[in-house]
């Protein structure tokens, strides 16, 4: 038997899609993640939330037994580590607790629900995981098109960090669902597909990347990456394809008899519908984008939940900082928003230094360090809409606004304090009237927005007057030194207005010194 | 070129009954040990019966459906059937002849088969008729047929005895004074009556000889006008409605009580049968004269295979060589270890079956072991693999078995077992609705100090242990993670999961492995049409799925040298000018059932090998679950070339498929004889351990006798 500390870890990754539910268990090594098992059962889940925000009791018991039997799989490894999530299916549904209650007293499966972003987190993480190739192809302008079966993600790297993204609700199997209704013709399928896509594309096109361009697109979904890396096996580098091999292989695919389709592919007749909608979406991106290349990682979002759990076994040097990629996100909403970076960049040293200060006391990590940063980045976006209401208009902006990465308590998390920063305080009994959060989550809130608030008042002239900041925890004083290139009485004012609260949430007084 | 062309293809049937003439020849041949020769004879007649029960019965079906669509010759059912009538007539008494001779032979040799109770001296009769007495009588239920009482349900393969009685005192002449009565030859007593010995020679008589003597008490009130044993064969071909099969488990034990009373589709009664009788039999039963044979002889000639195990007389038969020991598993070694330092390659019945036995029951007991996964298709009485499969279950591994309910006349075997497994906590999946699962594969999940590791068991035979002793097979023992991982992809489709997104190493029907071998035929076409070296040499047991012929042919016609093994039907023909020309058909039956499936590629010098439990015949490929896997290792790759290769070297059970679509044995008088089965017995033994003889022999380990030796 193996040494408990050096043998590999066991994890299983579940994922209850729109589409499939799939198993996949995994060995993680620190060379890497080996995969042991993929179980995949088509159930269409999907079908049933789109059109009824409910899942009806055939497919709730065969999802029931499934879940059971990957229960057993997982028993059968000894598993003790698992992540099971469902996705738009589950969450769009109207009944969703009840539903994960049943599946948990059923299955003893306990399953959260990803959001949107959570789930292109984990799905762009499973390609990143791609390591060197990854890095290669991002090198250049590049696009994520990750289509899944309630919507597509549209992701924009601007050298080497992911800037943008933008959830489209065009989704294969909702299309699908959709173009059911409307019964076309065969002939007519592609060019219905694309006036569904083409409008909600040029939009994204007009919002996002102006006059970037894309050189490799990246494509993730369930039917046409594995067969296109099946068809261009050896044509290309690591499954590389140029565009015009892509276009051919998709004309192949939406000319061809659904029958002769799927013997040539081996694909089973009924999916062939859904591969012809994800190839007209793929093809219509690539177009739309003026791609030059494509890669199809052939990843899921069971990798990415893998990846995920691994990450902490894996050496540093082997994964990616997708913290960075978090960062390049805000910065660019900021700059969409005409967000003075200079500024954001001043006060989030500020904050950072203030944070890093009250270590000792404030009992918060690197994840709350992060979303300081971001609620730095982000602490006016809202004067882009209205000067006089800033914060509420900050907070509409951030929830509105996916950043790939963030889970949504995150992002709302983010969003109250950006709103704090501006507006009154709101005291839990208040703000839990409205909000969801927990008492920890809102402790959180207070604590950065206390920091922000003093950060924001050293810049409130907006001229980066402080040039070095230092923050020293002395008994129940916090010493600021600040090195000014300029006065700071404007700042002085606006910091000794903010004091009282930090006094409030810290029981520590915050004092500023000016260096020399 | 028409590759398609009907002309170019032999009816499966007729080549059916070419390969059971081939096996009858082996009883003819007087080479063969005159117990040997017994043995095939009996064999010639259960293949008989199945073909009847299965076959012939199809065919009378599709006719009775008005279905007309052609074979692959071109032949519709009523056609084949008609062709098939005579050829099964002739073959039939080419048994009894063959029978009459060995009985001769027997006699000669110290066996005397009494073939007629009148032949018995009065002693003897007097025995038989104590015999009967004693131990017949009272198991007999003779049942008479008058207006009151309707003809009985005569049971499926079994042997009767029918009569013609009329009431003491009365007028036997006229028809309406005749009545009809059967008895059924009890199955539960032996079919062979030992007479006393005399003079050094061993006597038998059939237990049927003995009732007809005593028939009359049967009657007690009536004359017998005449008897004569009868055997009837009804339709069995089991066809499960699995849309509607809510239960595969319960349709299939339906089936097999339906079997009993299906139409009636041959009927054999012993020649010089009353007319009278014939004819009642021939009305009730709803007959034609074509279904009609009148046997020179004893009916059902698999009573034969008792003559066989009478005791004495081994220098008359071919005592097989206990089958070696695989020199990387010696007894009491480890599997897992073995497997490790590389993969194993397994040729039964030459080398010993009970390593995959031991793969088994060591994982069962291995408290390493978290998983094992295995088909079975047919199974031994009393299987040491399914106790190792339940005693696992019980030692909490996940144990999950697919036990395939539809293997043809093994039904009722199979539903015991699986419902043993089952109860001691194995997952048993009980086949595939619409599919065979007749792939033969294990999976062994092990977790080892440096991860989870897979250990693979492929092979072309049966997971039974008694037949791995009489069939040639072959099997791979690996732990190489690409097979592994498709083992894996494999049982987790087998459970009704969706499709892996690709395979590393395994070919499966019914979905890719005929696109793969069609695509590996065209491979080496292209090959030869631009010049490359190519060549296909492959080993089976039928070749009639007519996509893969006609791309043989094109491949023949392109100038691919083609040698194919196969053992019985063979749709092919050799010889056709500017279509099969490049191609050579052979036929070995011999003292084991070639039973292996192996094919090579030449590649353009450098060839692929692969074994698959699949022939190339439609249902294989289109019909089962079916696994061809290449066999990657270089040293193993030649020695499966070797073997192959010295199989087409016989010169003594080798048959040629000549363009007539005769087989002729090809030796010339003056070539020294050889038999490759005697050379692999002989290799295997020297692989076992130079200068240790045969066989697993060793003079200073105990060897504990297992329940199969006492089989």
């Amino acid at each position: 038997m193996a040494d408990k500390k050096t043998a590999p870890k066991l994890f299983a990754a579940l994922d209850v899609g729109s589409f499939e539910l799939c198993l996949k268990i995994v060995e993680i090594r620190p060379t890497g993640v080996r995969q042991l098992e993929y179980l995949r059962h088509r159930l269409a889940l999907g079908s049933d939330s789109y059109a009824t925000k409910k899942i009806g009791l055939e497919k709730t018991e065969e999802l029931f037994r499934i879940l059971q039997e990957f229960k057993d799989v997982m028993k059968s490894y000894h598993i003790r580590e698992y992540r099971a999530y469902g996705t738009s299916a589950l969450r769009e549904t109207e009944n969703t607790e009840i539903l994960l209650d049943q599946i948990r007293n059923r299955s003893g499966i306990e399953l959260s629900i990803l959001s949107n972003s959570e789930q292109r987190f984990l799905d762009y993480k499973a390609i990143a995981a791609g390591g060197e190739l990854f890095d290669e192809i991002i090198a250049k302008p590049t696009a994520i098109a990750d289509i899944g079966g309630g919507s597509i993600q549209l992701s924009l790297f601007d050298k080497g960090r992911l800037v943008s993204t933008q959830s489209l609700k065009l989704g294969v199997l909702r299309l699908h669902e959709r173009l059911q209704v409307i019964q076309p013709r065969s002939n007519q399928v592609e060019a219905l597909l694309d006036e569904m896509i083409n409008g909600q594309l040029s939009v994204f096109r007009r919002l996002y990347m102006k006059d970037k361009e894309v050189k490799n697109l990246i494509v993730m979904d369930d039917y046409l990456s594995p067969r296109l890396n099946a068809a261009i096996k050896g044509a290309g580098p690591k499954h590389i394809v140029s565009f015009s091999v892509f276009q051919g292989f998709c004309t192949g695919l939406l000319t061809e008899g659904d029958e002769e389709l799927s013997e040539r592919i081996g694909l089973p007749e009924e999916s062939v519908p859904l591969l012809r909608i994800s190839a007209g979406i793929m093809r219509r991106v690539a177009e739309s984008f003026s791609a030059e290349a494509l890669w199809a990682p052939g990843t899921s979002l069971c990798d990415g939940i893998a990846y995920e759990y691994a990450e902490k076994f894996l050496p540093r040097s082997s994964t990616r900082d997708f913290e960075q990629d978090i960062l390049a996100c805000a910065s660019a909403i900021s700059k969409r928003y005409l967000g003075s970076r200079r500024r954001s960049e001043a006060i989030e040293a500020s904050a950072l230094a203030i944070f890093d200060g009250m270590q000792k006391i404030h009992g918060m990590g690197e994840r709350e360090r992060l979303l300081l940063r971001l609620s730095a980045i982000l602490h006016d976006c809202g004067k882009f809409i209205n000067m006089t209401n800033v914060g509420d208009c900050s907070y509409s902006i951030i929830m509105n606004t996916e950043m790939i990465g963030l889970s949504h308590l995150e992002r709302e998390t983010v969003a109250l304090v950006v709103r704090f920063n501006h507006e009154d305080f709101e005291y839990y009994d208040e703000l839990s009237t409205h909000s969801d959060i927990s008492e920890e989550v809102y402790l959180v809130i207070a604590k950065l927005t206390a920091i922000l608030r003093i950060a924001n008042a050293l810049d409130k002239s907006q001229r980066q007057k402080v040039r070095k900041l230092k923050a020293v925890l002395r008994e129940d004083t916090l010493e600021i030194t600040v090195d000014a290139g300029a006065d700071l009485l404007f700042e002085q004012e606006r910091f000794l207005a903010r004091v009282d609260f930090f006094e409030e949430v810290y029981g520590v007084h915050p004092r500023i010194r000016r260096e020399g | 070129m028409d590759f398609g062309n009907t002309e170019y293809y032999t009816n499966r049937e007729l080549s059916w009954v070419r390969f059971n003439e081939r096996v009858l020849s082996e009883a003819r041949d007087k080479e063969t040990p005159l117990f040997e020769r017994l043995k095939f004879l009996s064999i010639t007649a259960s293949n008989l019966d199945e073909f009847f029960m299965v076959r012939v019965a199809s065919l009378k079906d599709m006719v009775h459906a008005g279905y007309s669509r052609k074979d692959i010759a071109g032949l519709k059912p009523a056609q084949q059937l008609e062709l098939l009538y005579p050829v099964l007539h002739d073959f039939v008494h080419m048994q009894y002849d063959c029978y009459r001779k060995l009985l001769k032979e027997c006699a000669s040799k110290g066996l005397r088969m009494v073939e007629h109770h009148e032949d018995l001296s009065a002693a003897d009769g007097d025995y038989a008729d104590r015999y009967f007495i004693e131990h017949v009588y009272p198991v007999l239920t003779p049942m008479a047929v008058d207006s009151s009482r309707p003809f009985p349900l005569i049971k499926n393969k079994s042997l009767n005895i029918c009569a013609l009685l009329v009431k003491k005192g009365k007028d036997a002449e006229k028809e309406k004074n005749q009545e009809f009565a059967t008895v059924q030859v009890p199955s539960v007593l032996p079919r062979l009556v030992r007479l006393p010995d005399s003079e050094g020679e061993i006597r038998i008589i059939r237990l049927e000889e003995v009732i007809e003597r005593n028939i009359h008490r049967l009657f007690l009130n009536y004359d017998v006008l005449g008897s004569a044993p009868f055997q009837i064969m009804r339709n069995a071909d089991l066809t499960i409605e699995e849309e509607e099969a809510e239960d595969l488990l319960k349709e299939i034990e339906k089936q097999i009580r339906k079997r009993q009373w299906g139409e009636v589709i041959r009927l054999e009664a012993e020649a010089g049968i009353d007319k009278r009788l014939l004819k009642i039999l021939k009305h009730e039963l709803s007959v034609t004269s074509e279904d009609i044979y009148e046997i020179d002889g004893p009916l059902d000639l698999t009573f034969l295979m008792k003559v066989y195990g009478q005791e004495g007389f081994d220098e008359y038969k071919h005592v097989n060589p206990k089958p070696c020991e695989v020199p990387q598993i010696p007894p009491g070694s480890n599997v897992f270890e073995a497997i490790r330092k590389g993969d194993i390659l397994l040729h039964h019945p030459y080398q010993s079956f009970e390593p995959v036995v031991e793969f088994i029951r060591q994982a069962a007991a291995d408290p390493d072991v978290l998983a094992i996964k295995q088909t079975l298709y047919r199974v031994s009485g009393n299987s040491p693999i399914v106790r190792a499969l339940a005693a696992a279950a019980e030692n909490g591994k996940q144990v999950s078995v697919l036990v395939e309910l539809k293997a043809r006349f093994d039904e009722e075997n199979n539903i015991g077992w699986a419902r043993m497994l089952e109860k001691a906590g194995c997952h048993v999946i009980y086949g595939l609705v619409g599919l065979k699962t007749h792939c033969k594969i294990a999976l062994v999940v092990r977790r080892e100090e440096d991860g989870i590791r897979r250990y693979v068991h492929l092979g072309t035979g049966n997971y039974n242990d008694a037949t791995a002793r009489l069939y040639t097979d072959m099997g791979i023992l690996s732990c190489a993670e690409p097979l592994g991982e498709d083992a894996t992809a494999v049982f987790n489709m087998l459970s009704g999961y969706s499709e892996p997104l690709g395979w590393n190493e395994l070919s499966l029907a019914p979905l890719w492995l005929k696109k793969r071998l069609l695509k590996l035929i065209r491979r080496e076409t292209e090959a030869a049409r631009a010049g490359r070296s190519s060549g296909i040499r492959a080993k089976m047991n039928s070749l009639c799925d007519p996509d893969v012929i006609a791309a043989l042919y094109e491949a023949s016609s392109a100038g691919v040298q083609i040698e194919l093994l196969v053992r019985g039907i063979c749709c092919l023909k050799t010889g056709i000018p500017g279509v099969s020309e490049n191609i050579h058909v052979y036929s070995i039956v011999g003292n084991y059932l070639e039973h292996g499936r192996i094919f090579i590629f030449e590649n353009d010098c450098d060839p692929e090998v692969f074994l698959a439990s699949a022939d190339w015949m439609p249902r294989n490929l289109e019909r089962r679950v079916e696994i061809m896997f290449p066999v990657r290792d270089p040293a193993l790759k030649k020695r499966v070339m070797r073997i192959l290769s010295l199989q087409f070297a016989d010169n003594v059970k080798k048959r040629i498929l000549e363009p007539s679509g005769e087989y002729r044995i090809p030796r010339s008088k003056k070539a020294e004889r050889y038999s490759c089965q005697e050379a692999f017995e002989k290799e295997a033994a020297q692989l076992a351990g130079k200068g240790r003889g045969k066989g697993v022999k060793d003079s200073r380990r105990f060897t504990p006798r297992s329940a199969a030796d006492d089989e």
